[in-house]
């Protein structure tokens, strides 16, 4: 799935984000990466949907190489995987509806195939009963939560996640949680950034820790390991 | 393209000129008024052209041969001068035809010949027409050189002069008709900016979500040719107007000048105009959106 090999990224400014990274993330993993702020994990993460390209080695996802790969294939890449964001990112003047169908819109999915797929995540997401709601009339953890169904609408194979709980209270987080249980139990690999150390330690997933850009820790299954 | 997709460009097209309502009304306003001024100067060059090459088709050369020169000698210049690069035509002008002439031109004051007392003093001569009329200095000067020709005349001055002013005013033109093709493409380029820029969020969404640069880009594309198209409907029906009035203002007083009629001519350049409209917008916006695609 997931595949990189002695993988470097240097900023433009000198900064070095990651350093000798070597990772292999297999079919239906659910993944942490943890670390102190500025460790590296937004960095890993946005070069997996090659928002940021490494600087050297290898990096492949869902079979393609990330790196070589010409820029008119990159948004087939980003078919092949869902991303959700800490702020959501919704947009205001369409309802939760419209959010969702939007993500198949805009890559041409057949429309027979929208209304089916749609509700189909709103139940997963449990909103079905609110798809009408424009985001503003929603609460973060729903927002989130149709920003989950718009990323697994299209049946990526992986679902990346940059700290998605990192708005929300505790209950709410476990809201989510369990949704990314269910799409994990469905086969879905899952690689989620996080500073929630509860969340972490409680579930006893792989564990990625990242710090100055370097793997420190990797193991099957973890805890957190930093006091918060 | 699938229908779906292309149903959702149209709506993504007139939701977002909608949207813009008065951004969008002032842009194409702009554009008509430039896109009309860009007609006019079209239409003046084009008219331009028409009537120096009307004055230019009227250039010839006179070639007065010398006194003593036998119609023999002549008919051997007329071979020579037929001859020469860059002539076209060249027409024998007896004396006594140019005697004729002369008289007809007098008129009512023809008694002014009988001092002449039926002598005749007028040269036989050549009329010279060229293929090229710029060349017609030149070659009034070879034409001067040949044995037998006393001399080579032509409207020295005016057509030099003529030459000159025709050729200023289709550069000046020309460079203005450009300056306003860009005027437009900028306006077009800056109101489509405005909603790119507003939807900014929306283009990264899609990028994430894996669509390509082209889908992002067609609507943005379809808007701009939209205003263009827009635009240039004003402008196109206000420079039919206004060249059927002009030219009817014309006849009426300057019978004379070899306009261009209205038709074909004002379908030819509703078309040129319609069609740098649009060829204008969707550069100006596809320019505009550029940057945004970057994510
Ligand atoms: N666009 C950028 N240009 C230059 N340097 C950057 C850029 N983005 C990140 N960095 C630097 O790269 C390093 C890693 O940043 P990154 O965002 O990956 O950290 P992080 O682990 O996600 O931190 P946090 O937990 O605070 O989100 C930091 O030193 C950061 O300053
Ligand atoms: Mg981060």
């Amino acid at each position: 799935m997931i595949h990189m090999n002695d993988v470097m990224k240097v900023y433009d400014n000198g900064a070095v984000a990651l350093n000798h990274v070597n990772v292999d993330i297999k079919k239906g993993e659910f993944v942490f990466l943890v670390g102190p702020s500025g460790a590296g994990k937004s960095t890993f993460i946005k070069m997996l949907f090659r928002e940021v390209l490494p600087s050297s080695g290898i990096l492949t996802v869902n079979g393609r190489d990330v790196i070589r790969m010409p820029n008119r294939e990159v948004p087939y890449l980003r078919r092949s995987l869902g991303v959700i964001f800490q702020d959501y990112r919704l947009l205001p003047d369409k309802t939760v509806y419209e959010n969702i169908a939007f993500a198949m819109q805009v890559i041409e999915a057949p429309r027979r195939m929208m209304q089916r797929n749609v509700n189909n995540v709103l139940d997963i997401v449990g909103l079905r009963d609110k798809y009408k709601c424009f985001p503003n009339q929603l609460s973060g953890g729903e927002q989130q939560r149709v920003a989950i169904a718009r990323a697994i609408v299209n049946s990526p194979a992986i679902v990346i996640a940059d700290e998605p709980t990192g708005n929300l209270d505790p209950d709410t987080s476990w809201g989510i949680m369990d949704i990314f249980k269910s799409i994990n139990a469905s086969g879905t690999t899952i690689v989620m950034a996080t500073h929630d150390k509860t969340i972490v330690d409680a579930m006893q997933k792989r564990v990625i820790a990242i710090e100055n850009g370097e793997i420190v820790r990797d193991e099957a299954r973890g805890g957190y390991g930093y006091e918060n | 393209m699938k229908i779906s997709t292309l149903e959702y460009f149209i709506r993504e097209v007139f939701n977002s000129l909608k949207r813009n309502n008065w951004m969008s009304v002032a842009s194409i306003g702009t554009v008509a008024v430039s896109l009309f001024i860009f007609g006019m100067f079209l239409m003046l060059v084009m008219n331009m052209n028409k009537m120096v090459e009307s004055l230019e088709s009227q250039v010839q050369i006179k070639v007065y041969l010398e006194e003593d020169f036998s119609r023999d000698d002549a008919r051997d210049l007329e071979v020579d001068l037929k001859k020469m690069q860059g002539v076209e035509s060249v027409t024998f002008v007896p004396k006594e035809e140019a005697m004729e002439k002369f008289k007809e031109r007098l008129g009512d004051q023809k008694t002014l010949l009988e001092a002449l007392d039926e002598t005749n003093p007028l040269p036989d001569s050549f009329e010279v027409t060229l293929v090229q009329p710029e060349m017609v200095k030149t070659a009034a000067e070879n034409i001067e050189r040949l044995e037998g020709v006393e001399m080579a005349k032509y409207g020295q001055d005016v057509m030099e002069h003529l030459f000159d002013i025709t050729r200023l005013i289709r550069i000046f033109g020309f460079a203005l008709m450009f300056v306003l093709a860009l005027a437009t493409l900028f306006i077009i380029a800056n109101t489509i900016r405005l909603t790119v820029f507003a939807r900014r969020k929306e283009i990264a969404i899609m990028k994430y979500v894996g669509a390509t640069d082209w889908f992002i880009r067609w609507p943005f594309v379809l808007e701009g040719m939209v205003m263009g198209l827009l635009g240039s409907l004003i402008a196109s029906v206000i420079l039919r107007f206004s060249y059927a009035g002009i030219t009817a203002k014309i006849y009426n007083t300057l019978a004379f000048l070899p306009l261009i009629p209205e038709y074909p001519f004002l379908n030819y350049v509703t078309l040129v105009v319609i069609i740098g409209g649009m060829i204008m917008g969707a550069i100006g916006s596809a320019v505009s959106i550029k940057r945004f695609l970057k994510v």
